[in-house]
């Protein structure tokens, strides 16, 4: 028998693996589902009511809920454009030109992404049975098992995410266009729940089960009201309804592949198909080729076409006026290069599932929590918003700006864009700006949704000041501060992955001393928990401390930012003067010694005010 | 006029890529002719300000290259070999940018700049396009345009023809012949020959870090008159003759071998014809030379 390996789909879902084993996306999403799994174990509903975290009752409670809060976005991002990446990269002619059939090159293609989508989904079933080992006080722990979460993982997660996953496979195999897929994925949480209200909610019981893709309904909500001892003993059997559901996702699941496999066609497609010519034109010769026809028809030939040639370029190129160095010209500069930098990192796909998710976990956040206003209603919304935005937005600056420091280099444009006459400082400051609006355009959408729930909520007055002491004053110098720390370790170590990794395990080691109680203004750039809400409406005895404090993070950003500038490995000049004038070194050098002078001054009030 | 004076670099591992280059360009078109590998890149990049030479001076129009790096880039447009584009802007985008940190901030300037330029590379039914989307034709022709962007001093163009159909070389042949003005020099890199024949007022040929020649291509070609010879022979002869006689191609020509001869002053054999010589068959008799290091 030949080895599966071996066949034609074995080597394209191997590959499929591989190649995504380079992308970033499945171990964030891995780590995210870890993570996931901690705060279910430790944080979720069994702590406080006495359920065994290893009781099948929890597990079973556990998975349609991790499916339901993962499910559109991540599988969307993982399945929509396997194919469609192929077609982009131009490597599906040299595919279908090997002995590769439809069929294999579509099950390889899916099965080895839906693996990956599995393999990461699968850190969440993992961590929860890793963490059986450990307990926390008050916490139940019944006798070590594996089975269960295998079984109940298979069942309530792979199956469902089986049925997203081959339509949008298809859909974005057929549409050959991610966004479509994308689009849907963002759509899936208002169509599912209509779905449920609509259509699921007026049927019966067990057709309500039978066609639940999510089997949200599947689980007796009496059962919860059960004492903690019977729930623990129970053991969870599938019943037909639910058997018949999973039977019925899988056979949709085949019937996309099939309508894939009928409706798939190898061939690049055109734009206006209408307009253009059947026939197609081989550019196979070169100018040094050797072609035995007599030398004087090809002259002629090529005189002919020279001419051509010659008669359409009577257009000039027309003289213009350049206007280069000095402020007015480097600010121009500089505002077209943080044009250009903030519509590609508009472009960047992870915002596609990073925007939406920032919005609902705000809206979650918000919608079913109990305010209690102490200072004002505005400062309690805002405040908790603003608490619970921070690691989220440094960990989106550090990702971001290794991403517009590495694009010209990853694109190949860095030869081209590095003989421009534009001064190294215009092209790191408009990496630093484009970062910082794409941020605060992040933390502005999140302030709208939050003010727009207050009033949902009849918790007025909105006091528009409270919230711009949040955003603006704890949140947006915490994210400039970080993102120029990202800028300059990306300057310096000259590794976008290295500087991720040294920007985590600084951040994870600060936010450690912080948690244990080691918190001091001097080594807290960002205020993290040192800031309340009453400090945002000025009530509170911190608000001239914060200012201080926030002119002593901004003066840090700028030193960073003067290293940056100091150490671009673009070639300038070296001295620090140049004619007698300071050269942008030398303006670095000056910079970077005021802000040291500031960082001291501010530094010691703080140490003052301790 | 562009000075070079004793440039060496050396890359890490001990790979001298130069060797004590110098060469004094003149205005207008220089075609730097060397087979792959031979430092034609390297020489290109630190004129293109992208590289630090390990010793050597670089003065254009009585500035230097070197110690004034922004000064150089003023005066500067390039093409490099290899370069990429943002795949998300269109082609009018793309040059817009370029424009824009050239210095060229008045919007309608810049407009018209940027239709003529996508005209004259043959782009504008393009204009609007993403550049992801582009053929590496249209993006070699993209990266044309943005060089020429400002009409630079020194226009720097690194194999510039690869990619591009016979019709777009000639459209391009015609747009670097305008560039070079009286006060323009525009160093043409390339391994196609009949480019620099066809374009180049002056020329040199580089191999393994060393400038071999350096002239006019038709002082080249004067160089080998009456030494060109070619006949049709057998094989057997074939082996024989290229033990004795310099050989600048072999071709297999209905079941015989058709030998290129360099030979000054004697005739091959009576089979041979004596050919008018080309710049190829200079640069192939150039390069298939031991080197100096070899010899010794």
């Amino acid at each position: 028998m030949r080895n599966p390996a071996r066949t034609s789909l074995g080597v394209i879902f191997q590959n499929e693996v591989l190649l995504n084993s380079k992308r970033i996306a499945p171990y964030a999403m891995a780590i995210l589902f870890g993570a996931n799994a901690l705060l279910w174990w430790g944080w979720g509903p069994a702590t406080g009511r006495g359920w065994a975290t290893n009781s099948e009752y929890f597990i079973v409670s556990v998975f349609p809920v991790f499916s339901f809060m993962t499910l559109p976005l991540f599988t969307a991002i993982i399945m929509g454009d396997p194919v469609i990446r192929d077609f982009r990269t131009g490597v599906v002619p040299l595919i279908f030109s090997k002995p590769v059939t439809r069929a294999a090159y579509l099950l390889g293609k899916f099965f080895g992404n839906f693996f990956v989508l599995i393999s990461c989904q699968a850190a969440f079933a993992l961590t929860l049975c890793v963490l059986q080992a450990f307990r926390k006080s008050g916490m139940v722990v019944q006798p070590f098992r594996v089975w269960p979460y295998f079984k109940h993982f298979f069942v309530f997660v792979v199956v469902t995410h089986l049925v997203l996953a081959t339509f949008y496979f298809t859909v974005g195999t057929l549409t050959r266009n991610a966004k479509i897929v994308y689009a849907l994925g963002v759509s899936f949480y208002p169509l599912y729940a209509a779905y449920q209200v609509l259509l699921l909610k007026s049927l019966p019981s067990r057709w309500r089960i039978a066609l639940d893709p999510l089997l949200m309904n599947w689980m007796d909500p009496a059962i919860r009201g059960r004492n903690a001892e019977w729930i623990n003993g129970l053991v969870i059997n599938y019943d037909s309804d639910m058997i018949a559901n999973r039977a019925l996702m899988i056979l949709i699941a085949a019937l996309c592949l099939t309508i894939l496999y009928l409706r798939f066609a190898i061939a690049e497609r055109t734009k206006n198909g209408a307009g253009q010519s059947h026939t197609q034109l081989l550019n196979l010769s070169t100018s040094n080729e050797k072609v035995y026809v007599k030398d004087d028809d090809l002259r002629q030939a090529r005189d002919e076409r020279d001419a051509t040639v010659i008669a359409q370029d009577k257009i000039a190129i027309p003289e213009v006026h350049r206007t280069i160095g000095g402020f007015g010209a480097n600010l121009k500069q500089l505002i077209a290069a943080t044009g250009v930098e903030f519509r590609l990192l508009r472009t960047e796909r992870s915002l596609i599932l990073i925007i939406p998710l920032v919005l609902l976990l705000s809206t979650f956040e918000l919608a079913f929590w109990e305010v209690a206003p102490g200072v004002s209603y505005s400062a309690a919304y805002a405040g908790r918003t603003a608490g619970a935005l921070l690691l989220f937005l440094l960990g989106m600056s550090v990702f971001y700006t290794g991403e517009a420091m590495h694009r010209d280099r990853e694109l190949r444009i860095e030869p081209v864009l590095w003989s421009v006459p534009a001064p190294n400082h215009v092209l790191l400051l408009s990496k630093f700006l484009s970062t910082l609006t794409l941020t605060l355009s992040l933390i502005m959408l999140v302030a709208l949704t939050t003010i727009a729930l207050q009033i949902y909520k009849g918790n007025g007055p909105v006091e528009i000041s409270v919230y711009l002491n949040a955003y603006g004053i704890i949140l947006m110098p915490s994210v400039a501060f970080m993102i120029c720390i990202a800028l300059a370790l990306n300057v310096l170590l000259r590794d976008k992955y290295l500087a991720y990794a040294a920007s985590i395990a600084s951040g994870g080691g600060l936010f450690y001393l912080y948690l244990q109680g080691y918190n001091h203004w001097l080594y807290n750039p960002v205020l993290y928990g040192l800031w309340t809400n009453a400090d945002l409406t000025g009530a509170g005895s911190n608000h001239a401390r914060i200012l201080v404090h926030r002119i002593y993070c901004l003066a840090i950003a700028t030193l960073c930012l003067s290293f940056a500038h100091l150490y671009f490995q673009r070639k300038s000049a070296k001295s620090f003067l140049v004619q007698g004038r300071l050269s942008s070194a030398g303006w670095s050098v000056l910079i970077a010694v005021f802000a040291v002078a500031v960082i001291i001054i501010t530094g010691s009030v703080l140490l003052a005010a301790h | 006029m562009l000075k070079i004076r004793g440039l060496k670099k050396t890359y890490a591992g001990h790979i001298q890529a130069l060797k004590n280059v110098s060469l004094e360009v003149p205005s207008g078109m220089f075609g730097l002719l060397g087979p792959n590998g031979a430092g034609k890149t390297t020489l290109m990049k630190i004129l293109a300000t992208l590289l630090d030479p390990d010793a050597g001076e670089v003065e254009m129009n009585g500035v230097d290259l070197i110690a004034h790096q922004g000064r150089a880039r003023r005066m500067l447009g390039y093409l490099p070999q290899e370069f990429g584009l943002y795949p998300t802007l269109t082609a009018e985008q793309t040059l817009d940018y370029f424009a824009r940190l050239k210095g060229v901030a008045r919007a309608p300037e810049r407009r018209a700049l940027i239709d003529a330029l996508l005209e004259r590379v043959n782009l504008s039914s393009a204009r609007r396009q993403r550049v992801g989307g582009f053929s590496g034709g249209m993006r070699q022709r993209l990266g044309i345009a943005q060089a020429i962007i400002g009409q630079p001093e020194l226009l720097i163009v690194d194999e510039p023809t690869a990619g591009l159909d016979p019709e777009e070389r000639v459209r391009f042949h015609n747009l670097l012949s305008e560039t070079a003005g009286e006060n323009t020099v525009v160093i043409l890199s390339t391994h196609i020959v009949s480019d620099v024949s066809h374009l180049c007022s002056g020329m040199a040929i580089i191999r393994e870090g060393e400038i071999l020649a350096q002239g006019t291509p038709q002082g080249a070609i004067d160089e080998l008159a009456g030494c060109v010879w070619e006949a049709t022979v057998p094989h057997q002869k074939a082996t024989a003759l290229k033990s004795r006689f310099k050989t600048i191609s072999t071709q297999v020509f209905d079941g015989q071998a058709r030998l290129r001869i360099i030979s000054k002053g004697l005739r091959p054999g009576e089979e041979f014809i004596s050919l008018a010589p080309t710049l190829e068959d200079y640069y192939l008799n150039l390069v298939s030379q031991p080197a100096e290091s070899e010899s010794r």
